[in-house]
């Protein structure tokens, strides 16, 4: 039985296979028209490599920018809107905040870009009246006819049904959607309600819009890459990454595609937790260095951490999904180094991508680049690129580096110096912000860095934030494609529950545990639906609290079985230590409140196993040495620095620097006053010399 | 008493001369701590004024009341805190800061911005000597004025509520409890008061923590010296592109409908702009004298920041400039503003000076204005320039105070390359809007319609003004209604050949008898009003920009389709001609039409 994981980026399409054979990595080029070509090219190769047929794989998981690209390029589908009179303009009015604070010629994302045209939002009459849910105005059944007879018209057939306070009661949403596929029986139909059952209107309905913006096409590519894959003879089950790491079906995320909306960095996270198990490190940060960007998250304890519900942005529009809680810096390879007119120094946020790329490419660009910079310093050799594949222009990448240098008035060596020092500082600014700020001390972490160009920054990283060490994964330019086979199965549905903990009585306690109980039957519907045992599903409930009067909510931990008069302070207690360490101050004294239940329905699936390598048979680590060449480091100093072939390191040998690492598509960085230990399964830890 | 002198000498920095990397370093370790700051101190707050709307600020600042950095937060808040700093300075208690104190300061003859919004101040000590401050302000819901949540028509400044000038919450680590216990006795909003004065504290306290932390790793000389540095930057780029604009004198005038009391006064704004070489002075001499009510600008905190913002945004616009300005003193430098004292962007005390919002966004409003013949691409139409801001109350049953105050947002004028952008923050103003569900399940309103204006078009133009929000709140029980704003009889400018917007409109009615609407005038104080009694605001339609005629036709039939313009008014304004049915132009008749209008 074998698996594979395929995480499909910008320029490659990643792929790692598991068999009884071992496990197997490769990589094609995405397509980026459609991604499916590339990955049952690249499906189809692996399985030659692997020498197994294709009917042996038996589940393929995928790490998608299918619906991620639909937001980018603006291009989702045409959507229809029914919504409550007197409300038409909430999507197009937001949160009325500008983007920015200093500017008059800004773009406003929801307004130049709508999710759905204003003349396709039609005003339905209709009123649920809070606080409690009734009707007070009847749907309008003939305006829903109505407006299904102009959407008809108008060739939608993509349909967002939103109505104030629906979280209260949904009866109006529900039977606006018998309606519409009445009239319309293909239509791709999404309620607030459904996908984001919470209080707030534009958030809700952002959500619903999104989900119908990007869903047809994002339905289409799935059950495309399904049917392509039968035709090449895999007959596997397919499963698709989600925003929030955890993995599920085809038809689920073809229903709901904004789960899958950051299904691309996903992947990595949870990529480089697994990483951490396997060498036994449970607090790890993150840092996945691409070309344009880099993803930075902090995993304490082996636990992936979900981003607040309000700060999940996609494209300028308010998606209220379970996401990964990283922060995307622009940051990598390709950041461009510029002296600005006021003799500011500045690296990023622009980047010179993949084409023109950076200047050392070759392809035109003239801008030096952090490429450039590690070019320069000798830190990557032209020559001994991807293996030698991708010849380097050392020349190039030095005369683009002499312009900075001229402007700043330094060596060429100290601009490139400089280029590393500001990109890394950038870097670590978004370390802090995603772990200091948040009460968590990076001294207790190690810097797990990925992505080809992740490894020459770890130290760097991991000096600047003052963490532990320095974890380097076995195969860091396909860490993402790796955590595609470490993830579980994962569900989530909320229920908007408004109660204030310390004055809830029977009935209010009653609400609780009888909306509990919905949410655990919903997830363990998805559960069931997947073929997964009873015995193996796990479904977590936790309450989003806020003190009274507040507007951000915060995870409290919801009591073992039912919530009741005796243990509902435990509710208020976790809430009280979340505040605490989120913001550094509590209020003890004041009443918490209730507004969100989320059930977490989650079932284990089996893992990928590393295999172990060979142990040091205390041999020389000399058997690696590939040669030697000058390379300047971070103080400075440019030394004679050996460079060792990966794959020729065995468990246990250690290495001091200075040293690089060099593997296929990504070298290592080891400083002088650090050494680096090949662990287990070949990865590497690095420290400063003189710690056991 | 605005002339102010600075109670101490200035402390001869070492300038240390910091590399430009480092520089860069430091910059953005700065600007982490003033996000952070900013960030804790909104999402612990309990009123939505702070929370939602975010009218905030947060920063970093050193002994000289310079500003290191600042959050992103709302731009009025934005270089405010040094007048409040310099304020503190003279009328501090005890005379000398001690470590662990923390100072509350609201008093604007003493440097505040308007006395809702408090700042809270923490000294930071390095070693024992005082070295800078991690302060922030933030507006709070009721700090018991003479009415609930805003004043306007009210005798003097003691009728805005609590005054506070260097006073210690904290000294020396421990709580001035009678001060606390006075605070809690005296608002309408205790509650929330109190709870968003200790977010602050906790915002404060942070920020000194970070930059103890931020001076132990780098050093005072660095630290300091890069401050100096990013400042200088700052001043470079901001005088780089004054120099471009050429040397001149720059007039522009507007009226604003009166001052919440003196019904038949309209009151003048006039801005003089004048350019020499790298600098610039906003000359306010002209405009009308200091009012007998709230509507009066403080100089210090607000007259002077709302210019400061007026340039930043036009020079140095952050959507379209590859360079981003640090947050800091050096980008004011280069502005001198000017206004008379006993003017209404300068009164004398007593003059109550709470409501100033409106005023400063029409000033930078004619800033734009008056420049416009000599910045074309530069510079953006006539927009709202106003604020609609609205302070419902009411007692529940219990006795207590239930007090909202809501932001309601504008429009911009039509831009040399792109529509005004409609329904949103306008200029000074970025605050975010109350989730209308959330409200409704915790207070006793309900809003009964949020939708773009349809009444009446916006300025045709090339590029069309904004279009405005119509913003229907519903009281359910008696209640009280305070309302701010400004442009019931001067409609927003057009530009280079574009319309006039339309002025903005404010009704009260009872919902079971709409066509009995008032009429209401733009500022009105503890107006007393019954269940299902409705507000419902029209915020003005921005002016457009360039001819109306050389906008695409196809442009025209797309905002006929979103119901952005009617088929009328794309005839008359425009000069095309939509069939609704067919959902197309009709390019010959439009083509004639054009021609006879002189297209």
């Amino acid at each position: 039985m074998a698996r594979i994981g395929v995480d499909v980026g910008g320029t490659n399409t990643d792929l790692v296979l598991e068999c009884g054979k071992g496990v197997f990595y490769h990589k094609v080029p995405t397509t980026l028209r459609n991604q499916s070509i590339g990955v049952v090219e690249g499906v189809m190769a692996l399985c030659a490599k692997a020498g197994i047929e294709a009917s042996d794989v038996e589940t393929i998981v995928h790490g998608t920018t299918t619906a991620t690209n639909i937001t980018i390029e603006n291009n989702g589908s045409e959507c229809g809107m029914l919504t409550t009179e007197g409300f038409r303009d909430i999507l197009h009015i937001g949160r009325h905040k500008r983007p920015f604070n200093f500017s008059l010629h800004f773009e406003v994302p929801w307004q130049s870009h709508p999710l759905v045209k204003r003349r396709n939002r039609i005003a339905i009459s209709e009123r649920i009246t809070p606080p409690t849910g009734d009707i007070a105005v009847p749907l309008d059944e003939d305006a829903v006819r109505a407006a299904c007879a102009t959407f008809r018209r108008r060739g939608i057939d993509s349909v967002v049904i939103g109505f104030m306070f629906a979280f209260l009661n949904d009866a109006h949403e529900r039977r606006a959607r018998e309606i519409v596929l009445e009239e319309m029986p293909d239509a791709y139909v999404t309620l607030s309600s459904e996908v984001a059952n919470v209080m707030r209107e534009y958030e809700r309905f952002s959500t619903a819009a999104m989900n119908c913006y990007v869903g047809p096409k994002t339905a289409f590519y799935l059950n495309d890459l399904e049917s392509r894959l039968r035709n090449a003879g895999v007959t596997s089950k397919l499963r698709i990454m989600q925003s929030n790491g955890g993995v599920s079906t085809v038809d689920a995320c073809a229903r709901r595609p904004i789960r899958i909306l950051m299904s691309g960095p996903a992947g990595g996270v949870i990529g480089g937790a697994s990483e951490g198990e396997m060498t036994g490190v449970a607090n790890v940060i993150t840092v996945d260095i691409g070309g344009t960007s880099a993803d930075i998250s902090t995993i304490p304890d082996g636990t992936v951490k979900i981003m607040n519900p309000r700060d999940t942005y996609v494209g300028g529009h308010p998606v209220l999904t379970p996401m990964i809680d990283l922060v995307t810096i622009g940051a990598g390879g390709g950041s461009v180094a510029y002296v600005d007119e006021a003799g500011g120094f500045n690296v990023g946020p622009r980047s010179a991508g993949s084409e023109p790329g950076p200047a050392c490419y070759g392809r035109g660009g003239v801008e030096p680049t952090v490429t450039d910079a590690q070019v320069v310093l000798g830190r990557l050799d032209p020559d001994m690129a991807l293996g030698g594949d991708l010849a380097l222009d050392a020349d190039l990448a030095r005369k683009a580096v002499e312009t900075v240098a001229k402007s700043l008035g330094v060596s060429t060596i100290d601009a490139a110096l400089g280029i590393i020092r500001v990109i890394n500082n950038n870097m670590a600014l978004a370390i802090r912000s995603n772990s200091v700020a948040r009460g968590l001390d990076p001294r207790d972490f190690s810097i797990m860095p990925f992505g080809g160009a992740g490894p020459l920054h770890g130290v760097a990283l991991a000096e600047a934030v003052s963490a532990k060490d320095v974890i380097i994964p076995v195969a860091p330019g396909i860490t993402a494609a790796v955590g595609l086979l470490k993830t579980d199965l994962r569900y989530e549905h909320t229920e908007a529950v408004i109660v204030e903990i310390g004055a809830s009585g029977e009935a209010e306690l009653g609400r609780i545990n009888a909306a509990c109980a919905l949410l655990r039957e919903r997830a363990k519907a998805e559960l069931d639906a997947d073929g997964i045992a009873e015995a193996e599903q796990r479904i977590e409930i936790v309450a989003e609290c806020r003190y009274r009067g507040q507007g951000f909510e915060l995870r409290a931990a919801m009591p073992e079985g039912a919530v009741t008069a005796e243990n509902k302070g435990l509710v208020a207690e976790s809430f009280h230590a979340q505040h605490e360490l989120d913001y550094g101050y509590a209020y003890p004294e004041q009443e918490v409140e209730l507004i969100t239940l989320r059930a977490i329905g989650s079932a284990s699936v089996a893992r990928i196993a590393i295999p172990e390598i060979a142990a040091t048979d205390g041999s020389s680590t000399d058997r690696a040495l590939m040669l030697v060449r000058p390379t300047t480091f971070d103080d400075g100093r440019t030394l004679e620095t050996p460079r060792y072939d990966r794959r020729k390191l065995f468990a246990g040998d250690r290495i001091e620097g200075p040293a690089i690492l060099v593997q296929h598509d990504s070298n290592t960085l080891v400083p002088p006053g650090y050494g680096a230990e090949v662990l287990a399964h070949g990865n590497i830890r690095i420290r400063p010399l003189g710690i056991a | 008493m605005n002339q102010m002198t600075m109670s101490k000498p200035v402390q001869s920095k070492s300038r240390m001369k910091v590399d430009p990397i480092t520089l860069q370093v430091i910059r953005g370790a700065f600007e982490t701590i003033a996000e952070e700051m900013g960030h804790v101190l909104y999402r612990m707050s309990f009123s939505s004024i702070i929370r939602e709307s975010q009218d905030l600020g947060a920063g970093l600042f050193d002994t000289d009341f310079n500003t290191l950095c600042e959050s992103e937060s709302t731009p009025m808040h934005i270089g405010s805190i040094p007048g409040y700093l310099r304020g503190i300075a003279e009328t501090l208690e005890d005379g000398e800061w001690y470590e662990g104190d923390v100072v509350v300061h609201n008093h604007p003859y003493f440097g505040s911005s308007h006395t809702p919004d408090l700042a809270i101040v923490a000294p930071v000590f390095v070693k024992g000597r005082l070295v800078g401050f991690a302060a922030n302000t933030a507006h709070h819901v009721d700090i018991g004025a003479a009415t609930p949540g805003l004043i306007i028509d009210v005798p003097d400044v003691f009728a805005e509520g609590m005054l506070f000038a260097g006073t210690k919450l904290y000294r020396k680590g421990e709580p001035n409890r009678a001060m606390w216990n006075f605070i809690r006795r005296n608002s309408r909003a205790a509650q929330q008061l109190v709870a968003d004065i200790e977010a602050q504290v906790a915002s404060a306290r942070l920020g000194a923590k970070r930059f103890v932390e931020l001076i132990e790793k780098y050093g005072e000389d660095k630290v300091f010296g890069a401050a100096g540095q990013l400042m200088d930057y700052s001043e470079r780029l901001m005088r780089q592109r004054i120099g471009d604009i050429p040397d001149g004198e720059y007039v522009a005038e507007g009226w604003l409908d009166d001052d919440g009391r003196n019904r038949d006064q309209r009151l003048k704004v006039k801005v003089t702009v004048r350019v020499e070489g790298d600098g610039v002075e906003v000359d306010l001499t002209g405009s009308a004298d200091q009012t007998p009510t709230a509507y009066n600008v403080p100089f210090e905190g607000s007259t002077k920041v709302a210019a400061y913002c007026a340039f930043r945004k036009l020079l140095l616009d952050a959507a379209t400039s590859d360079v981003r300005a640090p947050s800091n003193e050096g980008s004011f430098r280069p502005v001198k503003v000017t206004a008379p004292l006993g003017s209404i962007f300068n009164p004398r005390a007593p003059a109550s000076a709470e409501a100033r919002f409106t005023q400063c966004n029409r000033m930078i409003d004619l800033i734009l204005r008056a420049l416009a013949p000599v910045m074309p691409e530069q510079v953006i139409a006539g927009s709202s320039a106003s604020i609609s801001f609205a302070a419902y109350s009411g007692v529940r049953p219990s006795g207590d105070y239930w007090v909202f105050l809501e932001v309601n947002e504008g429009a911009y004028g039509g831009r040399p390359r792109s529509d005004g952008p409609d329904s949103i923050d306008n200029l000074m103003a970025n605050t975010r809007n109350n989730p209308l569900e959330d409200l409704a399940m915790h207070i006793p309103m309900i809003c009964d319609r949020y939708e773009l204006r349809d009444d009446v078009p916006p300025g045709a133009g090339e590029f069309r003004g904004g279009i405005g929000v119509v913003k229907s709140q519903r009281v359910l029980t008696s209640a009280f209604i305070t309302h701010e704003s400004e442009r019931h009889t001067d409609a927003p400018w057009g530009a280079f050949g574009g319309q006039d917007g339309t002025v903005g409109k404010c009704l009260i009615y009872n919902a079971a008898r709409p066509d009995e609407a008032r009429e209401m005038p733009s500022k009105f104080s503890g107006l007393a009003v019954e269940a299902n009694d409705v507000m419902a605001y029209y915020s003005p339609n921005g002016g457009g920009y360039g001819s109306p005629l050389k906008r695409p036709a196809r442009k025209v039939l797309e905002d006929v389709l979103d119901g952005f313009c009617t088929v009328e008014h794309a005839r008359a304004a425009y000069g095309v001609v939509v069939d609704l049915d067919a959902e197309t132009v009709d390019i010959p008749a439009t083509e004639a039409l054009r021609t006879r209008m002189g297209g």
